[in-house]
């Protein structure tokens, strides 16, 4: 009786992987398959022409850089400034919890409303239109959850010597803070920013209210009514509107080199994240 | 100060600074906004290439809302140029008081009813706007109930504010104030429509009729009172005996002026209006032929 | 070198307490097993009070910053919500109808749908996802782990809106097929949206169950399988009442992400407003088209109602709803685990 159950225990939990990972690589297998054939140098190249049935989508891809870039270092002194003080600033538990508890809701709050809210906030009260800069700030606070923990994490996993040694040399707390504890943590933010940025990549909801049209824009000049295109925004329109059937091939293109870029900036940071486990394992 | 200090400080001091100052860095230039109905973006989106290579010029379009985001952002003015596939109403013109609608027509598109293929095989090839005010209001459900197979009816409403659904209410209630309330399962864009009626039994929607392939989705013809079928073909909307046509407009804030005379200059201009025909749609030379 | 010498057994056991065999990942939703943690190392740092440097005065001001964005966002949902609050009260939410043009809104039939949506993607991905993580943690060789587990957080970074592509253009007709028995009038149907939220969420369930599966100390396990259990044993004996918590939590971060997701749902749903079921047991509406929170607010009808101050009242209401779900959901999860250790305990 316990070798069977042991035994249906195993087949139904192999069962259950199997087929998860069947299903996730058959999404795979489908985007790759459906897009492979639209991906060329030109299409990387070249800017939408003809409603998305020809031409590339140079500028798809630059924009969602732009606001990934534009994320990128609004979250960063965000990050720092959280992570030291969740690391070193509060000592009490209690309230310590309660600022987890913080980034814990942000994290949690569904990226349209982070949409809804800029569209108040950039595009109504202050004026912007759509603006990159509006989506940048947007994805900035989106991925602040999960580049604050990265950090926040690799400083609790410094060893507590380091930080003695320098304060035994009468280095003050910021001393300590900028030659010390933020130096030797760069792999924490890096690795949590690079997560970070791979959600931020993918998300339409926050920034199609606030950031990104479908055509006709170029590179930003200025603020106000400055918007950039965007994969994710490209995919979902044309999802829903691709008269020609050459664009709809080329949708699956654009889905595809969504994919590839999220997938890059994930196993970007996978090393740095593999060796963080290594040392918290062996010393 | 230590430098890695100086960057945060600096960073913080340039993105306070760059939300002070961004009310100053408008850039008033060249640039033309564009936005509304998804139906009269495809050839406006072609001019804008053409004007965008030819010309240098920046325009930018997009489709948010469809025909009432064209013209709820040229009220707002957050656009120069709306595009509406249906009339600026004296509903828009009282919300937006200051701004001075000048719509001008670039050419005509008609709304077809579009069946699936089980539906045109099964034998219904017109509707009365009775029959279609029917199944609107949930009195007719099934196929056989107008003469089709013994099959329910799978009707996809357009979504509010895109103007293929404001045509479809004015045909049948007069006004699209007047239509009753209902609910039924939305669709937005016109390949989403198109896609989702011919991969559904017994579908019946609204669609552009440029859109209707004739292979996957079908027009019905309108029957009239006198039980003459009227096809959207270009003599039947030309001549203006089908019922559900209408006028493509580019909205301005008064007479356009710069980028936005030029845009819609292009239009209106034979390279324009050829643009307007290649996407299915009559072009203004046709409509007065007639 | 002798005063490292010196600290390191201290650090030693410090380190012991505090570690676990996998460490806890940097993905979004890590931070429920980070503040699992419950020794915090504070380091000795020369501070004196009083003493405000730049560095903690800047950092402390971008900690409120942070705070203040999700305040704000609050209030601007409110403010800008008040005049609908003002004219229905209550009736906004328990309302049944929703006619723009009537003036009439109502949003019970897609919180409804919000509701059933959510449900469904979690009653099919956690078996599914825990089963499949209990197979990860405890039976693969931990060479094919790796390997595993870097796939399914790959996967767990498709994009949504690659998720609706594939939604509207297979998903959508495999379930009309399969459903043909029972007659659905398409394939958009609130059991389309379930099946795709339920793949959405399938990567964070397995991969953070997995973690929380894998913090069980190893000798714990060689222990029982030295005392003759079997695995089956082991995993229901040992292993779940000791990682419940942390399957838990990742079951709650996927209820959060399948309740706010948008453009995927919004896809395949059918946007149809009005569907509530004639019996609050009746499962019929699951195979209709309907409405949910998220479709609502990211379709059309954002873009009309700027024109009408109710209408978009009510629009923005959705929001300050939705909110009000996920924050109920990230609260009462971090008081239902938190409970068990006394009121200090950290949050997750």
């Amino acid at each position: 009786m316990r070798r069977w159950l042991d035994r249906a225990f195993l087949v139904g939990t192999g069962g259950c992987a199997v087929l998860a990972l069947t299903v996730l690589l058959g999404i795979l297998a489908a985007v790759v398959w459906r897009g492979a054939g639209a991906v060329s140098w030109e299409f990387l190249t070249d800017g939408m022409r003809q409603v998305g049935a020809s031409g590339g989508i140079f500028y798809n891809v630059i924009g969602t850089g732009i606001l990934l870039a534009t994320a990128l270092l609004v979250s960063a002194p965000l990050a720092v400034g959280l992570a030291l003080t969740l690391g070193v600033y509060v000592r009490n538990s209690r309230r310590r919890n309660r600022l987890v508890m913080m980034l814990y809701l942000l994290n949690g709050v569904p990226s349209i409303l982070i949409g809804l809210f800029g569209f108040v906030i950039f595009g109504v009260l202050l004026g912007w239109g759509k603006s990159w800069l509006a989506g940048g700030i947007l994805l900035g606070f989106m991925i602040l959850p999960t580049v604050a923990v990265a950090l926040f994490e690799r400083i609790q996993a410094l060893p507590a010597n380091t930080t003695e040694a320098a304060a035994g040399l009468g280095l003050s707390e910021s001393q300590i803070i900028w030659s010390v504890i933020l130096p030797q943590s760069l792999s924490g933010w890096l690795s949590g920013s690079l997560l970070g940025l791979a959600r931020a990549a993918g998300e339409t909801a926050p920034i199609m209210f606030t950031a990104t049209i479908f055509a006709g824009a170029t590179w930003p000049q200025g603020i106000r009514e400055s918007p950039v295109l965007s994969l994710p925004y490209h995919i979902f329109v044309l999802a829903q509107d691709s008269f020609d059937p050459a664009a709809s091939v080329r949708v699956w293109g654009a889905a595809l080199i969504l994919l590839f870029l999220v997938f890059s900036l994930s196993l970007l940071a996978l090393p740095l994240r593999l060796r963080l486990h290594e040392e918290s394992r062996h010393d | 100060m230590n430098p890695g200090r100086q960057a945060i400080v600096s960073l913080a001091a340039c993105l306070i600074g760059l939300a002070v100052l961004s009310p100053c860095a408008r850039l008033e230039g060249q640039v033309l906004k564009v936005n509304g109905s998804t139906t009269v973006n495809l050839p406006a989106a072609e001019a804008a290439e053409i004007l965008r290579s030819e010309k240098g010029m920046q325009i930018q379009i997009d489709t948010l809302g469809g025909s009432s985001g064209g013209i709820s952002m040229l009220g707002d003015g957050r656009v120069e140029v709306g595009m509406t596939s249906k009339p600026v109403s004296d509903g828009d013109r009282a919300h937006y008081p200051q701004v001075d609608f000048h719509p001008v027509s670039i050419g005509e598109d008609a709304v077809a009813l579009i069946v699936s293929r089980d539906v045109w095989d099964g034998g219904v090839h017109s509707l009365t706007a009775e029959q279609m005010r029917g199944i609107y209001e949930g009195r007719i459900t099934n196929w056989n109930e107008v003469g089709g197979p013994a099959l329910r009816i799978a009707f996809f409403n357009k979504e509010p504010g895109r103007g293929t659904w404001e045509v479809f209410a004015h045909w049948l209630y007069g006004n699209s104030k007047e239509a009753p309330q209902v609910s039924f399962a939305e669709v937005g864009g016109n390949e989403e429509t198109r896609n989702k009626v011919a991969s559904t039994r017994g579908a019946l929607s609204q669609l552009s009729s440029s859109w209707v392939d004739g292979n996957r989705v079908y027009a019905l013809a309108i029957q009239s009172f006198d039980g003459e079928l009227i096809e959207p073909l270009p003599e039947n909307i030309v001549s203006g005996k089908y019922p559900m046509s209408r006028p493509l407009f580019v909205v301005t804030n008064g007479p356009a002026r710069g980028p936005a005379a030029v845009f819609i200059e292009f239009l209106l201009s034979p390279r324009g209006q050829e643009l307007v025909r290649k996407h299915g749609y009559l072009s203004l030379a046709q409509l007065q032929s007639s | 070198m002798l005063n490292c010498n010196l600290l390191e057994p201290d650090e030693k056991i410090v380190r012991k307490l505090r570690s676990v065999e996998y460490p806890p990942v940097a993905h979004p939703g890590a931070k429920v097993s980070v503040v699992d943690d419950p020794v915090s190392i504070n380091f000795p740092l020369p501070t004196r009070a009083g003493n405000w440097s730049w560095t903690r005065l800047v950092s402390l001001g971008f900690t409120a910053l942070a705070g203040l964005f999700l305040l704000a966002m609050i209030g601007v949902f409110l403010w800008e919500s008040l005049p609908v609050w003002r004219q229905f009260g209550f009736d906004y939410i328990l309302g049944t109808k929703w006619f723009f043009r009537q003036h009439e809104f109502g949003i019970l039939p897609m919180i409804y749908g919000t509701v059933m949506v959510s449900a469904l993607a979690i009653l099919l991905a956690v078996p599914l996802g825990v089963g499949a993580a209990v197979f990860t943690a405890e039976i693969l060789p931990s060479r094919w782990r790796g390997l595993v587990k870097v796939a399914v957080e790959l996967l767990a970074g498709v994009p949504s809106v690659v998720y609706g592509l594939l939604g509207i253009l297979f998903l959508r007709d495999w379930i009309y097929r399969l459903l043909t028995p029972f007659d659905p009038l398409s394939g958009d149907t609130l059991l389309t949206a379930g099946i795709l939220l339920a793949v959405m969420v399938l990567p964070t369930i397995i991969t953070l169950s997995d973690d929380a599966i894998r913090g069980v100390p190893v000798l714990q396990r060689h222990a029982a399988r030295g005392l003759g259990l079997t695995r089956f044993e082991t995993v229901t004996g040992l292993i779940f009442p000791q990682a419940w918590r942390g399957i838990f939590a990742s079951i709650l971060l996927a209820l959060g992400r399948a309740m706010g997701e948008t453009v995927a749902v919004f896809l395949v749903i059918g946007r149809r407003d009005n569907v509530l079921p004639e019996n609050w047991y009746s499962l019929r509406p699951l195979l209709e088209a309907g409405q949910t929170l998220t479709s609502k607010l990211g379709g059309s009808e954002t873009f009309i109602a700027r024109a009408d101050p109710l209408h978009w009242a009510a629009i923005v209401g959705l929001g300050l709803v939705l909110m009000g779900l996920v924050v109920g959901i990230t609260w009462g999860g971090a008081w239902l685990m938190g409970r068990e250790e006394g009121p200090d305990a950290p949050v997750a």
